[in-house]
This record gives C-alpha cells, sequence and structure tokens, in this order.
C-alpha cells in the first residue's frame, strides 16, 4: 500500500489514516477483479481462524457480498482446536457458508507425519508421536549478529518437558519438506471448492509473509488474488478492528499452527514482535537511517544495521519462493 | 589431534566446495557471511560438517559471530572444542 508522506519517522507512521476510504479501496479493486479480469462469479477462502484469513473474509464479504463467499476449514491432527472454533465464529459474523474440510487422513495417505516423524527420531530416538509434541523454531540470536537463522528442533513430554537440538540440514529439509505437505493439500483442496463452483481462490498472506517469504510455494503462496499482500501487519488489525472481525480473533496471538507443539509465528519465524516487525520493514524499505529507527525502538545504530542485514538477507534467500517459473 | 592450521584448511576446503568460489575470493579472515560468501543453508551446513568431522556438538549458545563468522574463527571454535572435550576424557 503506498503510505502517506509524513514528514518524520514515528510510531504512527503506519496508521491508515482513512481506514474507511482503504477498506472501500480493497473491496472495490476486489470486486472488479474477481468478477471482470478473473471472471469467476464468487470467492473460495481457506479460513483458520487466525487474523489474516479473518481481514481477508470480511474484504470479500464487503466487495461481493456474503452469499457469494464459500470459508474453508482446512484443520488436521495438529491443529490447535481454538483455530476451528474462531473460524465458525468468523463465519457466523459474517454470515457465510462454511464446509469443514479435515485433511488429516490425505496427510497420512501422503506420508506426511510419517516422514516428518522419521527425520525427527534421527534426532530424537526417544522420540514418538504420541508421547512428544515437536515444534521448530529459529535461534533468536542470531537477529543481533551478522550470521543467518539456525533452526532448532524442540520435542516435549506429557510432563511439559523439553529438549531442543539444533537441526542438522538433513533432517531440517525433510521436516520442513514433510510439513508443507499441508499448505499444499490445503491449497489443493481450495482449488477444488473453487473449480466446483467456478470462484476465485483468495490468498491471504500479508506483507511480511509474503516479502520475507514465510510462506510454501505452491500451498499457500498460491491464489488466484492476494488482497492484503500490501499491508504490514499493524495495518491488518487496524482493519480487522474497522471491519468488525471478533475480538477473540483480534486478540489471538498470530501461530504458525503446523507442529504438534504450540507455537507463535515470532518464534517460528519473524523474531520480533509485529509492531517492531512493522517499523523496521518500513524504515528498510523506505531508507530509513538506521539511527532513526534505532531512536524510536531503543535499539543502537549498530543493531538496526544488523537486522536490516538480516531482513535483505531473509529477502534474498526466498527470492525463489515468489519467483514464475523460469519459462523457456 | 589435528592442529589449528589443519582445522583451518579442513574447513577452507568444505567452504570452496560448498559455495561455489574460487580460492582467491575467501582467505582465514574473510566475513563469510558479512561478505555474502555464505547463506542459511551454507551455514548448517557447516555446523554440520565441524560436527560430522571433529566430533564436537554444537548448542545454541553457541551460535555467536565470534565462532563463525569466519574460517579462522570457525578453526578457533573447533579446536577449543576439541579442547574441552578431551579435557573432560582426562
Amino acid at each position: 500500500m503506498k503510505q502517506e508522506s509524513k514528514n518524520s519517522f514515528s510510531k504512527d507512521i503506519l496508521n491508515i489514516e482513512n481506514i474507511q476510504l482503504e477498506a472501500e479501496r480493497i473491496s472495490g479493486k476486489l470486486k472488479n477483479d474477481i468478477l471482470g479480469v478473473l471472471k469467476r462469479k464468487g470467492a473460495v477462502i481457506g479460513i483458520s481462524g487466525g487474523i489474516d484469513s479473518s481481514v481477508t473474509l470480511a474484504l470479500a464479504v464487503r466487495a461481493l457480498g456474503a452469499e457469494k463467499i464459500l470459508g474453508i476449514m482446512l484443520p488436521e491432527k495438529d491443529s490447535s482446536l481454538e483455530s476451528k472454533e474462531f473460524a465458525l465464529k468468523l463465519a457466523d459474523k459474517f454470515k457465510i457458508k462454511t464446509i469443514d474440510e479435515n485433511i488429516t487422513d490425505a496427510l497420512i495417505g501422503i506420508g506426511c507425519y510419517r516422514r516428518r516423524d522419521e527425520a525427527v527420531s534421527s534426532v530424537f530416538p526417544e522420540y514418538n508421536p504420541y508421547d512428544f509434541k515437536m515444534k521448530i523454531g529459529i535461534n533468536q540470536s542470531g537477529l543481533n549478529q551478522f550470521l543467518p537463522p539456525v533452526f532448532s528442533l524442540t520435542i516435549i513430554d506429557k510432563k511439559g518437558i523439553s529438549k531442543s537440538k539444533i537441526l542438522p540440514i538433513r533432517e531440517y529439509l525433510q521436516i520442513v519438506a514433510a510439513s508443507n505437505f499441508k499448505q499444499r493439500f490445503r491449497m489443493s483442496m481450495l482449488y477444488y471448492h473453487s473449480e466446483r463452483m467456478h470462484y476465485a481462490m483468495i490468498g491471504t498472506p500479508n506483507k511480511h509473509e509474503v516479502e520475507q517469504g514465510f510462506f510454501v510455494k505452491n500451498g499457500d503462496g498460491g491464489a488466484d488474488i492476494m488482497p492484503i499482500a500490501h499491508l504490514y501487519k499493524s495495518q491488518v488489525y487496524q482493519l480487522a478492528e474497522y471491519l468488525g472481525v471478533p475480538q477473540e480473533i483480534i486478540k489471538r496471538t498470530p501461530t504458525s499452527d503446523t507442529y504438534s507443539a504450540e507455537q507463535s509465528q515470532e518464534e517460528f519465524f519473524f523474531q520480533m514482535p509485529y509492531q517492531e516487525m512493522d517499523l523496521m520493514w518500513y524504515g528498510l524499505e523506505n531508507k530509513i537511517p538506521p539511527d532513526e529507527v534505532g531512536k524510536l525502538l531503543a535499539k543502537t545504530t549498530e543493531e538496526i544495521d544488523m537486522i536490516y542485514n538480516n531482513l535483505r538477507r531473509k529477502q534474498k534467500t526466498t527470492e525463489y519462493l515468489r519467483m514464475a517459473p523460469i519459462k523457456y | 589431534m589435528e592442529n589449528t592450521l589443519q582445522i583451518q584448511e579442513k574447513i577452507k576446503q568444505f567452504i570452496l566446495k560448498t559455495s561455489y568460489i574460487s580460492a582467491d575470493q575467501v582467505n582465514n579472515h574473510t566475513l563469510l557471511f558479512q561478505e555474502g560468501i555464505m547463506d542459511s543453508m551454507g551455514f548448517i551446513s557447516i555446523i554440520d560438517f565441524i560436527e560430522d568431522n571433529f566430533s564436537i556438538t554444537t548448542t545454541s549458545n553457541d551460535l555467536l559471530e565470534s565462532n563463525f563468522e569466519s574460517i579462522n574463527a570457525i578453526a578457533n571454535f573447533v579446536s577449543l572444542k576439541i579442547s574441552v572435550s578431551e579435557n573432560c576424557f582426562t
């Protein structure tokens, strides 16, 4: 989204000044793109009970009317029960039809859990999915250094005792590749419903997810249209309040909802609270000098330099995810 | 036990092999990550390489720039880990 010019870098620089106008602008464009450009008669959205899919759905309802929107819940055995509960509250609030597609059996059939657990067991031989929960996360220390992030694997037993180890490359890649079946299978199911209804499929990533590569290529990164891909996370929250997204969803901590152990998006990928991430990313994109960003966020110029460097690296190393197929 | 120079050489050969750069582009003091020689996959590969080849274990607390910023830093880190582990068994 184009930012209004402001004199100085401040905490409110990302506030959308005329929220009604922005909601109307996005929903107007969405209507035109779905009906006029994509030539589809409605839209399908995967709803997870998270803030991004909720705002996307609210905008789509505003664009086309509730009767032309279909919300699909796609839980699997590692999903939080809260996700479905919140998705239903959202559907109820915006009066849309929903379909519940549990994808666990499909994921079992394709070997998602088996392949993932095989890699986890090779790092922690005592691991089994019945007695332990697992998650992977990025090391927090990397942010303030000129070192790339490294992922650690954590297993948690039924007493809550956890163990963590740095993930070797082979196991890291296998866990990620196996887990990505979840997002790719969700994408397949969403397209099944969108094709059967002659609807468009609306993707729900925000600006950080797209630009820092926090999505699965041909998974949640696969859609016909992405109406909030230009919005910083704090702007997504601002729109959520304006559009009347249920407060439980607005107050919920954004999670990855991918691994059996609970995990916030901050812990898994972003390494800092979204309010800080928004300002950092804005500073980087708009070439705000590190000392100015540092003053606002109570960090040294060197710390901001390193964070800028890490964000640039994330953007560069995830270019592959955003690339269209190379065609000859 | 290998000395630090031998460790340096092994690490250098690994980096040359995996980063597709020529030998004249990197020396023992080159800042591998700051100068873009190695990326995040390269970093994990280095950790795997030193663990497999020098029988050491890296923990989250070891993930410091001072231990990994250059071939020299990595070799010193490996030497220190080896000597700590040997002292534990003597």
